[in-house]
């Protein structure tokens, strides 16, 4: 089954089960969430965005400025790194406006967009618009469209002077490592939650963390929320954890929603002595978290590969610049990686590796390139 | 009563003001989780895990004590983290050498900030100001900017998997380092030698000491200091990344200036820091476990050291004292 139409199936199964299940055994809650797992560990099929469109006459001349919110970012400059390849294939110029993650260096890039006629402005999975908007309005009034990628939840409002978003669910994401615990505790889990509600996914993503685990696991428990801004993960985190094991005995499970937290959790569960009883799920697939997985001190991570990210960040963006419509979500499929697949990533892991290469050929169909 | 004795009275009950500050920190927390906070895993985990940010305050005391600031250790940390992790994970260099290399690392970045601040005559703050933003751009290039997960087991065995009563080695090698530095600060000719230079570069030069040479062995022990904090570091998470080591150099400097209060006040010393980091992570591992929200942490740190220093000056008579 199509991984992607698989997963909004179970969705959709999963949000009619969650209304029939108050006061179900947990056998039922577990069994839901071992539905949705396996929906999400089937190898990605690639789902067409929209009708194909003549990708090269569509960007022919057209120039791209992709501003991270910081260069210095691994993810976000993988994706800028392939959306330049994925550029090169169909014509588009896309240029990365590097930076130290200082808003007046943003500010700087999108004047740069607009004094070199840029056509887009690409605020690629990290700088919210609401930061720039003096300067997003200028780009609108010079003819410059700003785009995001991989920013919003389809939940979450657009900010107006977004000309095209191609948003990601992770309210679903936050439903799936829901499941996950579900499932791995056999209904009884006690979780300790890490994040970082400064960053705009945080909320959908807790949200439907929060919603599955009381719809479908009445003995689960979330014990204890630690909130660490992303500045002050390397402080904050490994002490706060180390607090929050040692308080309370019964936690089964630490969710980090960002896997990048684990480099600070992983060591916060080995000092506390319960690396047999605490298992760790996450989500980002970013590789030494995968790498985690592999030497068992991560038990899951939901991955993304970021080659996908960038081949459907360009393909919406260009149907946004030519008029077509412009896909209601980015469509890169969420898979989990455990230790029964993880090998797949690569040893070490890679950014791309272990989600098949079904997409690569169907974005080639989706832009007519031969 | 003579004011000069006065004060040197204050100064003898206030040595041992942090430590009794301390005590009810752990008693307040005891009493509201019973059973949960006072126990010995909880305080042999929390010695530990602190091992780093110890070394690192340690390195911090050395220059202050000699004048200097040296705000390049925390990037010495992450570049000895990431040396290690560079050379070890990917390009399998035995982990022997690569904690080799990282020491020379260190020392070079010694040698260069004290040919700066020393020949030159520029300001340390500038100079190490300068080395940091350098180095944290060289850890990056190294790196690709990217977290490396997987350095060798045997760097993991000795800092958190071995353990003596429970606690990890981590802690032992802070503690060791605390007392070597207590030793050298205050026994040695060449300790005596840096707190005169601190205290003033030109009677100290008066009295026939190599001020330059001092100053510059100052700033190489600090950095080989910062080094085997950035060793511990990788040991302790058994990974490294380009960032987070220099996210310690201000908690560092908050534990160095709240240490000066502490065992012999007015001035910086090794006792002093490593109780004033016990003190600081007690705090934020108290309110942790009850649950409070983070932010209050900063809140505890920031008044914690603000309270000690005041408390502090106001036994000893408000005198002047060298802590800048």
């Amino acid at each position: 089954m199509n991984s992607g139409v698989g997963g909004i199936a179970a969705s959709l199964a999963g949000c009619l089960a969650a209304a029939a299940f108050a006061g179900a055994d947990p056998a039922a809650g577990v069994a839901h969430a071992r539905q949705m797992i396996e929906a999400h560990q089937t190898k990605p099929v690639f789902t067409a965005p929209g009708a194909p469109f003549d990708a090269r006459a569509c960007a022919a001349g057209r120039k791209m400025l992709s501003i991270p919110n910081n260069s210095g970012n691994p993810f976000l400059k993988g994706i800028i790194e392939r959306e330049i390849a994925a550029g090169k294939e169909v014509g588009l110029t896309v240029q990365e406006w590097q930076n130290q993650g200082q808003p007046n260096q943003w500010t700087q890039g999108v004047d740069f967009a607009i004094r070199n006629h840029f056509d887009i402005i690409d605020l690629i999975s990290g700088i919210d618009p609401k930061t720039l908007e003096p300067q997003l309005r200028a780009a609108a009034a010079a003819g410059v469209k700003t785009m995001t990628s991989h920013f919003y939840d389809p939940a979450q409002a657009v900010d107006p002077l977004v000309a095209a978003s191609l948003p990601v669910n992770f309210n679903a994401v936050g439903k799936l490592l829901a499941d996950w615990v579900i499932m791995r505790s056999g209904g009884r889990a006690n979780v300790v939650l890490v994040e970082s509600d400064e960053v705009p996914p945080t909320a959908p993503l807790l949200r439907g963390f929060a919603d599955e685990i009381a719809g479908f696991c009445p003995a689960c428990r979330i014990v204890q929320r630690v909130n660490v801004g992303v500045t002050e993960w390397a402080v904050k985190i490994q002490p706060s954890v180390q607090s929050a094991l040692l308080a309370n005995p019964d936690v089964n499970f630490v969710v980090p929603i960002y896997d990048s937290m684990s480099q600070f959790v992983v060591p916060a569960v080995h000092l506390t002595g319960r690396q047999s009883g605490v298992k760790i799920a996450t989500f980002n697939g970013t590789p030494f978290v995968l790498d985690y997985v592999r030497s068992g001190a991560v038990d899951m991570d939901i991955g993304e590969s970021l080659d996908w990210i960038a081949r459907a960040t360009v393909d919406g963006y260009l149907r946004a610049e030519c008029g077509l419509p412009v896909p209601k979500n980015i469509g890169v499929p969420l898979y989990l990686f455990d230790a029964g697949n993880v090998k797949d990533a690569g040893v070490p892991a890679g950014y791309d590796q272990g989600y098949g290469g079904d997409y690569l050929q169907g974005f080639r169909s989706a832009w007519k390139l031969r | 009563m003579p004011a000069a004795t006065r004060a040197d009275e204050g100064a003898g009950l206030g040595r041992f003001a942090l430590l009794g500050v301390w005590a009810v920190v752990v008693v307040v927390f005891s009493i509201a989780m019973p059973g949960v906070f006072f126990n010995w895993n909880n305080f042999a985990v929390l010695a530990g895990s602190q091992a780093p940010a110890a070394l690192l305050a340690l390195a911090l005391v050395i220059p202050l004590t000699s004048g200097d600031y040296d705000l390049s250790v925390g990037a010495v940390v992450t570049l000895a983290a990431m040396i290690i992790g560079v050379l070890n994970v990917w390009h399998s260099v035995p982990i022997g050498w690569t904690l080799l290399i990282a020491l020379a690392a260190g020392i070079t970045v010694g040698a260069v900030n004290a040919f700066f601040i020393v020949y030159f005559r520029i300001p340390s703050l500038v100079v190490t100001l300068a080395s940091a933003s350098l180095i944290s751009g060289i850890v990056q290039w190294l790196s690709n900017s990217s977290t490396i997960s997987g350095i060798s087991p045997w760097l993991v065995d000795v800092t958190v998997n071995g353990r003596l009563f429970g606690i990890d080695f981590a802690f032992y090698y802070a503690l060791a380092a605390t007392a070597l530095l207590w030793y050298v600060l205050e026994y040695t000719p060449a300790g005596r030698r840096l707190l005169f230079v601190g205290r003033s570069r030109e009677v100290a030069r008066l009295n026939g000491i190599n001020v330059d040479r001092t100053r510059s062995a100052s700033l190489l022990a600090s950095s080989c200091l910062a080094t085997l904090a950035g060793v511990v570091y990788a040991g302790t998470l058994g990974s490294a990344d380009p960032f987070s080591g220099t996210n310690f150099l201000l908690p560092a400097f908050a534990a160095a200036f709240l240490g000066a209060t502490s065992i012999i006040p007015g001035r910086f010393n090794a006792w002093g820091t490593f109780v004033a980091v016990y003190f600081l992570s007690t705090g934020i591992t108290g309110l942790s476990m009850l649950g409070i929200p983070l932010w209050v942490t900063n809140v505890f740190n920031g008044g914690a050291l603000l309270a000690a220093v005041t408390l502090s000056q106001f036994a000893r008579g408000r005198q002047e004292t060298d802590l800048g």
